[in-house]
């Protein structure tokens, strides 16, 4: 039997559920006995197979337009897609710029920090991508598993992953499902 | 009783329960989040829908009255999807997020909620529209992005505390909490009690020195009774890393219930005092610090060195009655000193003793102030002193309570009741004679109220109100106990007997009742002497017990605190304080409370009672810490049971 394939990668979140992931310690080991663990941010390779993998894991809500290039190709690219995190399930801290609006965020880092000058300006290239409304992934696209958490334990993503891993659904609830 | 049924389980119910309270005593639970047992139901939140059989729609439980024959389903699919879709809008009305809120993991209802129905994530995006937010509070934040609109604040503050300073302006999903007519809270008519607080399901309102110091499950919780004045209300002492990080009222037991007033709930917290962490002798004018052994020993050479006729003793009723015990038979029984007396000037208890030993018990239970429809208030402030107290009056104010008050200053406690009549002025014979001459018949009475600057109509329409009252209630407070008022306050109880009123008097502070019973001088002024033995522990002394002790030759203190005394003390021990030390208090109206041990007192500083063990053994004394039963003993010749 081929080890199905897993895939990560991170949007507008701080990294910390990743850095939960790899507060599993050894039962890392145990687990790539059971998966093939392919793109993801800590590893070499940093877009899903095109062929496509068996299970893609985002952190981090959807804050911009590369956000969502990046939760689309995941979507297309995986058969089960795990919204880890509380920034990929509700949208998160990064959230909290819906309240104010991106403007007067970007106003508030760019040009009114105490330690900015008045040669402040608001980031401003094609290259760049352009800020959103920030949502939760499952706004944008389907998403099958939701694992909140600011950030989810270690033990619930072992937990979800190796469900995923032996082909069964995991049912987030109990000391799995935390919100904060 | 009701029988209907509950899950397929039959169920008996007394009559004008709810729904809700069938399924719970059917063993079965529905969700909550604007019911609150304590307060009247609401109905807002919808979180407790059923199915009833028959029913057009689902019902909510917490409202809809229980009837013969119903029958009862919380768990179908039905309910299942409706609290689902009830919980996904109120998380889409406003900011609830948890990652970055105050009440997480136990602390908020809404979450546990969410929880308890499987929710994994929020099916409604929310619709980020901001709220106003209030911290011109000093104890309290309130944040209405975190409002469910369950109300329980304004419930809480209007019902229990009586205070009706919280309300709701716009309709809708637009509503906000606001105080008095839309004014910041700290500026509004809130007496700051916390009570909201405590009630609020969710962060809307949180504690400002305890957000975010830990969670609920993160703390230690310690039942205690408070310790301010006597009214002895029931508290939980939340603690972690052996601090304080807050205190709420006991939600579970307690006549208060669960209430605590401002100083109750935070006085602990403002009051900003230096510790005392080493014993001191006073040498060349200075306070220098010793070991234990050399100011016990010190101690003990001024009490061989002195006449025991020459020592003065004095302690702090906030001292649990284990302490004042041993200190009144230590200094009273074995050692005769020249004076043994409580620290303070309320005489309530030393008269209500003296009075039930004429006439026999007297006093009530607190509790009745809960449900009187007529109240006589004498010599008290219940706005400033045993706020509790004034929180049940102020909520029968609101049914239809008369009032008659007497107080040397407006006390306004009077506003709140619209029948009522403000005696300002101290000549209380006078107003006990009044009172008597209306229920007995007094030709001189329309002149003696003249006197008391009463308008005659309106006087005689209050008293009128107050002698047809069937549950009416005599409040009786330290300026009406005073001993030259001894023979009106005999008449007033009396005059209560005949008629059935109930009479509850309020004693001072903490352990004032205990004191009293045990013995202790409470009617004399402190007096100087050549040994002045002071155990004030973590409370205070008012200027005559300060005149004494800078009167007397060697003056011995027990003190948690830094303070104008022990600048002029010779001798200082360190002293534990209320939270780290354990022992009973007898509220105002002889119930026994055990203030538990909240937290660790350093090595350095001893207990009241620790050192008086002390000291009893090196005078070769064994104290018979066998105060329960005649303190039990002595409450009920008191107070009536």
């Amino acid at each position: 039997m081929t080890k199905p394939k897993v895939a990560s990668d991170w949007l507008a979140g701080c990294a910390g559920c990743h850095m939960s992931f790899l507060d599993m310690d050894e039962r890392i080991i145990e687990l790539t006995k059971l998966v093939d663990l392919r793109a993801t941010p800590i590893t070499d390779l940093k877009e899903p197979d095109e062929e496509g993998v068996d299970v893609g894991i985002l952190e981090g809500g959807i804050s911009n337009t590369y956000n969502e290039e990046v939760a689309i190709k995941m979507r297309e690219r995986c058969k089960i897609l795990v919204a880890l995190g509380d920034c990929a399930v509700f949208g998160g801290v990064p959230a909290m710029r819906n309240f104010p609006g991106a403007d007067a965020a970007l106003k508030r880092a760019y040009i009114e920090t105490e330690s900015t000058d008045e040669s402040g300006v608001i980031p401003n290239d094609p290259e760049l991508s352009t800020p959103v409304h920030v949502r939760p992934v499952s706004d944008i696209v389907k998403v099958d598993v939701f694992l909140p958490g600011c950030a989810p334990s270690a033990d619930s993503i072992f937990y979800v992953l190796s469900e995923l891993a032996q082909g069964r659904m995991p049912k987030v609830d109990g000391e799995f499902n935390k919100w904060h | 009783m009701i029988q209907l049924t509950v899950n397929g389980q039959a169920v008996e119910v007394e009559a004008g329960s709810t729904i809700l309270d069938a399924v719970r005593k059917a063993g079965f639970n529905v969700p909550t989040l604007c019911y609150h047992p304590k307060l009247v139901s609401y109905g807002s939140c919808r979180l407790c829908l059923v199915e009833v059989e028959g029913a057009r729609t689902l019902q909510p439980s917490c409202v809809v009255p229980a009837a013969n024959g119903m029958i009862v389903h919380t768990d179908t699919d039905k309910t299942k999807s409706a609290r689902k879709f009830i919980l996904s809008m109120i998380f889409s009305e406003r900011n609830h997020f948890c990652m970055y809120c105050q009440d997480t993991d136990g602390d908020c209802d809404l979450q546990q909620a969410a929880y308890d129905e499987g929710m994994t994530h929020w099916p409604i995006t929310p619709a980020y529209k901001p709220f106003m937010v209030d911290a011109s509070h000093p104890d309290i934040f309130l944040d209405n992005n975190r409002c469910i609109l369950c109300r329980r604040c304004v419930r809480a503050c209007t019902e229990l505390v009586g205070n009706a300073t919280l309300g709701f302006e716009e309709r809708g999903s637009g509503s906000i909490l606001i105080a008095d007519n839309n004014v910041p809270l700290g500026e509004s008519t809130c007496i700051s009690c916390g009570n909201c607080v405590q009630f609020c399901p969710t962060g809307a309102l949180i504690d400002r020195r305890s957000a975010y110091q830990g969670r609920e499950t993160d703390l230690t919780h310690t039942n205690s009774v408070c310790l301010d004045c006597s009214l002895g209300c029931e508290r939980v002492v939340k603690t972690r890393d052996n601090r304080i990080v807050r205190i709420d009222g006991n939600m579970e037991t307690g006549f208060n219930d669960s209430l605590l007033c401002h100083d109750g709930r935070y006085k602990p917290f403002t009051e900003e005092h230096k510790r005392i962490t080493t014993p001191m002798v006073r040498r060349n004018g200075q306070l220098l610090p010793i070991s234990w052994d050399e100011a016990l020993a010190a101690i003990s050479a001024q009490f061989k060195a002195h006449d025991s006729s020459e020592i003065s003793a004095h302690i702090s009723p906030r001292q649990p009655i284990e302490a004042l015990d041993a200190f009144h038979e230590f200094f009273a029984d074995h050692f005769k000193a020249g004076q043994v007396a409580l620290v303070g000037h309320d005489q309530t208890a030393a008269a209500s003793v003296k009075l039930a030993g004429e006439i026999g018990a007297f006093e009530s239970d607190i509790s009745v102030l809960k449900d009187c429809d007529a109240a006589i208030i004498l010599g008290t402030d219940l706005v400033k002193d045993h706020q509790v107290a004034g929180f049940f009056l102020k909520r029968q104010a609101m049914q239809n309570l008369s009032m008659f008050v007497a107080h040397s200053a407006p006390t306004g406690i009077a506003d709140w009741s619209a029948n009522k009549l403000e005696y300002v002025g101290s000549d209380y014979p006078a107003v006990v004679d009044v009172l008597r001459g209306f229920v007995k018949g007094d030709p001189d009475l329309s002149a003696k109220l003249q006197k008391l600057g009463f308008e005659s109509e309106h006087a005689n329409k209050v008293l009128g109100q107050l002698k047809a009252s069937e549950k009416p209630v005599f409040v009786v407070g330290n300026e009406f106990t005073k001993p030259e008022n001894f023979a009106a306050f005999r008449d007033l109880v009396l005059l209560a007997r005949e008629i059935g009123a109930k009479v509850v008097a309020l004693k001072g502070k903490a352990n004032n009742f205990a004191g009293a019973l045990l013995g202790f001088e409470m009617d004399t002024q402190p007096k100087a002497a050549p040994v002045f033995y002071l155990a004030l522990g973590d409370g205070h002394a008012c200027d005559h017990t300060r005149e004494a002790l800078a009167g007397s030759e060697f003056k011995i203190i027990q003190a948690s605190y830094d303070s104008d005394f022990t600048e002029i003390a010779d001798l200082v021990l360190p002293c534990t304080i209320w939270a780290e030390q354990a022992g009973h208090y007898l509220s105002t109206d002889g119930k026994l409370g055990l203030n538990q041990q909240a937290i660790q007192a350093a090595d350095c500083q001893r207990s009241v009672l620790d050192v008086l063990k002390v000291l009893a053994s090196k005078s070769g004394i064994t104290l018979a810490e066998a105060w329960r039963e005649a303190v039990e003993d002595k409450v009920a010749t008191i107070v009536l049971s």
